[in-house]
């Protein structure tokens, strides 16, 4: 089974992504991560305003069997939160680098994008 | 073997109808009580069947419903074996139904019975003194666990962790927890066992306890229980044996023998109390000499001429809000009362030798081994839980599916000494047929069963708990 | 019978005969069923337990032998369990084995019956509470507390660690509390009480910021209808505290609904309904909030589709419950009580919505009643509390309670000394033939 592993965005081991316009960083589960949890039935992000370091567990996401927490892949301030996955949690499924996205934060350190995964590097991880 | 469980409907309606009658419910208004009207409420809006209806109704769930005496029922870990029907009689006695107020002196039956009881159980796991006051094994585990941490203050000697194996009921973990330790979990070993050199790395001075399930949940005997028991000694933990699996033991050993402190009995698992669709159940905690001040209030002991509750010199309080789950204790003394030590030995012996029996006549692939009263077969590449759902079409209930994690599509099965030779075929035969099944008839299945696969994500999405939720839908 | 393994060596609940077995060994391919044991001789048991097998008659008549040690009393006892008249059709129907033999409902598809008769125990309690989320059962009232207090802490948010409790609290709650309070480190302290209930005022001024939940009972350990439950509510409000309300079945059939008060959960025991007398075994109810829902601790049944499109129920929201979330998980409940929600709907069902607020006010005509009489005793003055009374109420006794009490074992009655001179007594429908006589025994004894 092959996996989308989009070429502009940055990887996690733990398996989010994270797409950086104009000091904005969005952030998500991946394909693989979606299809490894199943369909997911609910989903907890942070508030607007809370200030996440990298690293940091963010938000939670749940399907019938499994819980997994997501992980901050950058530092930064949560500026948006996806509100329409409260309703629709479905949406990580469908569409996990679209519609499906969690969380936007202002990015406080543009260098912590190097630490992060290649589409390449994490390619490699889940083949 | 086939099987068509009765599916009770109300096809040509949509709507929900609470008791399957021909009454919905019936709301009355509450006026001109004894108490003012400030004090009371409105109204209550609740069912309202006449007698037969309501016999109808519960009847006809009934029939929806799947228990031990309905087929083999091998759910792995949860010891689903016969309930002696005679028990339920004696744990109705009118002589048992006493108040938990009353003085001791007028409960000297009752308190004869529990002490006794103790005893059995003591000898039972060999340890030095039981209480029967936990309501369910998890209470158990959180008596045992609150032992340990009262133990360690005792010597001024606050610990931190609890180490758990990976194997281990989820239960271990959440108790650990609520105690307010951390957990630290340990892998297993290449074997499905508890490696001792990453039992050596894993305690040290922080560590309270090492909650250990033996034989383990993949049915094996941690062979290296002695240096197990020596490593977390000599770091100055104690070692707590979770009683869900001794009914694959009794008479061939006990917790005390090998080195643990402190342990829980499941006697809805070894001393076959009805489980009542989820409980009551019970979680007696047996302790060594060392630990017995510390057992919850009150405990009983003899006196001149009788018995008498007391609460022992460290207590940790209480764990149920009265003595337990009295009831189940009763049934568990006449269940114990009735087999006595041969009949005991003999339960575990035919509950290890249905297992190898039944791990023999199928064939899916079992990893590990030996195993005892229960083992893991792999299911893969089918799934676990659409085979699950298939046998239930074949007409029996499946195992425990897709735990312990260790192993691939899990298959946990424990037949318990209660299944003939001819229903261990016939279960084996099941297993069989599911097996040579393709993908698609096990994702479609079941087809026979009251209901047909249920939509989980559904339930989970849209979350609809009660009749109001229902009704504000519509 | 002959060939069937039946001799004192063997269980009478494995089904094997010799042939079996020894077939069943070939198969394995060992000689004997010891081999199968992977147990290192040093921690091998070869001892016996000394316990003797028995028949199952002479089983039974060794239960009841000791069982018959009890006293034979007629029993005016409460505080906390309750002796309601239960239906044979309750006990025949709970007794029916697929209820009673089944196991948590893992397979939705062929545990329906029981799934719908917790679905329906869920949907009476939000029907008597008037929150919206009620589990399908905790052990006990008292373990139902201690949840309510940890769930305080993962909903409330400010932190804070004091438990308030009131000072009238049947020990044994209490004790139960401080179990679960010790983990998350809360500090459960008592506030007053004025005349049998909560002492608004004094609560007020204890609490503060720092308080995660506040515990009150309607009726309370004494037996009084709590008057001011709205004003603990308002108290709650201002700090943002849970308000847990520690009532019964019974009683909310009749008295103001929880939500109306501000309650955010309410525990208690509901085997008031379903069980009688029976040594204290219970069923802890516990209902909350919508909002607390991914909060809850113990099992919840949600309805559903099935692949047909039907309405099927099952176990949902299960990723808070431990076999999923491990040492996060909302409680370390597996093992429930079930079996005693199925009893304690089909005994609200047998009673209906009139039948149950006729119980309720029973409770109350008769506990007032009762107390008249007694008050025009020698000796004896009740009830000690003014307000409206619930099953039960605080009598004095110028005699020693002790005194009264065992006399009035001697005489073949149970009460429960509470104090030096107080005693209380409890009468619901089943002592109610028995009230005339017991009366007259305590003036026998009282003067």
């Amino acid at each position: 089974m092959s996996f989308d592993v989009p070429e502009d965005l940055r990887y996690l081991e733990s398996h989010e992504w994270v797409r950086v316009d104009d000091g904005t960083a969005r952030v998500g589960i991946t394909d693989f991560a979606q299809d490894e949890l199943g369909d997911v039935v609910f989903v907890e992000l942070p508030d607007e305003g809370e200030e996440l370091t990298a690293g940091d567990e963010f938000g939670v996401v749940e399907s019938i069997k499994a819980v997994s927490d997501v992980y901050a892949p950058v530092s930064g301030t949560v500026t948006g939160v996806n509100e329409a996955l409260f309703d629709d949690p479905e949406l990580v499924n469908e569409d996990p680098f679209g519609e499906g996205w969690m969380v936007e934060l202002e990015l406080a350190d543009e260098d912590e994008l190097d630490a992060l995964l290649s589409p390449d590097a994490y390619r490699d991880q889940i083949a | 073997m086939k099987y068509d469980q009765a599916r009770w409907t109300d096809d040509g309606d949509e709507r929900y109808e609470p008791l399957l009658s021909e009454k919905a419910n019936r709301e009355v208004e509450v006026e001109d009580s004894p108490l003012p009207d400030d004090l009371t409420r409105d109204s209550l809006e609740l069912p309202d069947p006449a007698e037969p209806e309501l016999a109808r109704h519960y009847t006809r769930l009934s029939q929806m419903n799947y228990g031990v005496e309905n087929g083999p029922f091998p759910l792995g870990s949860c010891t689903m074996k016969y309930n002696p029907s005679f028990t339920e009689d004696v744990s109705r006695r009118a002589e048992a139904a006493v108040h938990p107020d009353r003085p001791d002196s007028t409960v000297q039956g009752t308190l004869a019975l529990c002490h006794r009881l103790q005893d059995y159980l003591g000898r039972i796991g060999g340890m030095d003194a039981v209480t029967l006051q936990p309501p369910a094994g998890a209470a158990g585990e959180f008596t045992g666990i609150q032992i340990a941490k009262a133990y360690h203050q005792h010597n001024d000697d606050e610990r931190s962790e609890v180490v758990i194996p990976d194997s281990a009921h989820g239960t271990n973990f959440a108790t650990a927890a609520m105690a307010g330790y951390d957990v630290v979990e340990l892998p297993s070993g290449d074997d499905g066992r508890v490696d001792p050199e990453a039992l050596e790395a894993a305690v040290g001075e922080e560590t309270a306890a090492l909650m250990l399930t033996n034989p383990n949940t993949l049915g094996l005997f941690e062979r290296d229980i002695e240096r197990i028991a020596d490593v977390v000694h000599d770091a100055g933990g104690l070692l707590y044996y979770d009683g869900a699996n001794l009914n694959a033991l009794l008479g061939r050993a006990r917790p005390g023998d090998m080195g643990f402190d402190v342990m829980h009995y499941n006697v809805h698992k070894t001393f076959a109390t009805p489980h009542g669709g989820g409980g009551p159940g019970a979680g007696p905690v047996g302790v060594t000499d060392e630990l017995a001040q510390f057992l919850p209030d009150p405990h009983v002991q003899s006196s001149k001429g009788g018995y008498e509750y007391y609460t022992p010199d460290h207590s940790i309080g209480k764990v149920h809000g009265f003595y337990g789950n009295w009831p189940v204790l009763l049934k568990t003394f006449a269940y114990v009362t009735r087999l006595g030590d041969a009949g005991l030995a003999d339960a575990s012996a035919k509950a290890v030798l249905n297992a190898n029996y039944l791990a023999e006549q199928i064939p899916y692939e079992v990893p590990f081994g030996p195993f005892h009263h229960e083992f893991v077969a792999s299911a893969s590449p089918q799934d676990a839980a659409d085979a699950a759902k298939r046998m239930l079409d074949h007409g029996v209930h499946p195992p425990t599916t897709k735990w312990p994690e260790i192993v691939d599509e899990a298959l946990m099965t424990e037949p318990t000494e209660a299944e003939s030779k001819r229903s261990l075929d016939q279960l084996a035969a099941a297993f069989s047929a599911v097996h040579d099944e393709d993908d698609e008839t096990l994702a479609s299945a079941p087809e026979r069963t009251a209901a047909g696969r249920i939509d989980q994500v559904e339930a989970a999405r849209n979350p609809r708990l009660s009749w109001q939720a229902l009704d504000s839908e519509t | 019978m002959s060939e069937r393994d039946v001799s004192p060596t063997g269980s009478p609940y494995a089904p094997h005969t010799p042939a079996e077995t020894a077939a069943m060994l070939d198969a394995i391919g060992v000689d004997d069923v010891e081999a199968l044991f992977d147990v290192p001789d040093a921690v091998a048991f070869d001892g016996d337990f000394g316990i003797d097998a028995h028949g199952e008659r002479e089983t039974r008549r060794e239960a009841v032998r000791l069982l018959r040690r009890n006293d034979d009393l007629t029993e005016f006892l409460g505080r906390g369990h309750y002796d309601h008249y239960v239906p044979s059709v309750v006990d025949d129907l709970s007794k029916r084995s697929e209820f009673l033999t089944s196991y948590t409902q893992y397979q939705p598809e062929v545990a329906q019956g029981f799934l719908q008769a917790l679905f329906e125990y869920q949907s009476m309690l939000v029907e008597l509470t008037g929150l919206g989320v009620a589990n399908c059962s905790m052990y006990d009232a008292a373990t139902a507390l201690g949840e309510a207090a940890t769930l305080s802490q993962r909903v409330r948010s400010v932190s804070g660690d004091r438990i308030l409790v009131p000072e009238h609290l049947r020990d044994g709650k209490r004790a139960v509390l401080e179990n679960y309070a010790d983990g998350p480190d809360l500090s459960v302290e008592s506030y007053p009480m004025a005349d049998g209930q909560a002492d608004v005022d004094a609560l007020a001024e204890t609490a503060d910021e720092d308080v995660a939940m506040v515990y009150a009972e309607t009726p309370s350990v004494r037996g009084v209808v709590a008057e001011r439950l709205a004003d603990v509510g308002d108290v709650t409000d201002d700090h943002d505290a849970l308000f847990c309300l520690g009532s019964d079945p019974v009683a909310l059939s009749l008295l103001e609904r929880p939500a109306d008060v501000g309650a955010d959960v309410v525990v208690g025991d509901a085997a008031s309904l379903g069980i009688g007398t029976a040594y204290g075994f219970g069923l802890g109810m516990f209902v909350t909030r919508e909002e607390y829902l991914r909060q809850v601790p113990g099992r919840l049944v949600g309805a559903s589709d099935d692949a047909d499109g039907r309405r099927a129920y099952t176990l949902t929201l299960q990723t808070r419950e431990q076999h999923i979330r491990k040492e996060r998980a909302t409680s370390n409940i597996c093992t429930n009580q079930a079996w005693v929600a199925l009893r304690t709907a089909m005994h609200a069902a047998w009673l209906g919505p009139q039948g149950l607020v006729d119980l309720a006010e029973e409770c109350v005509t008769r506990a007032r009643d009762l107390a008249a009489e007694l008050d025009d005793v020698v000796g004896l003055q009740a009830p000690v509390h003014d307000g409206h009374h619930f099953r039960e109420f605080v009598a004095h006794t110028d005699q020693p309670a002790r005194a009264v009490v065992e006399d009035l074992a001697a005489r073949g009655y149970a009460v429960h000394a509470v104090d030096e001179h107080l005693i209380q007594v409890c009468t619901t429908e089943v002592t109610a033939a028995e009230e005339e006589a017991f009366v007259e025994a305590v003036a026998e004894v009282a003067a």
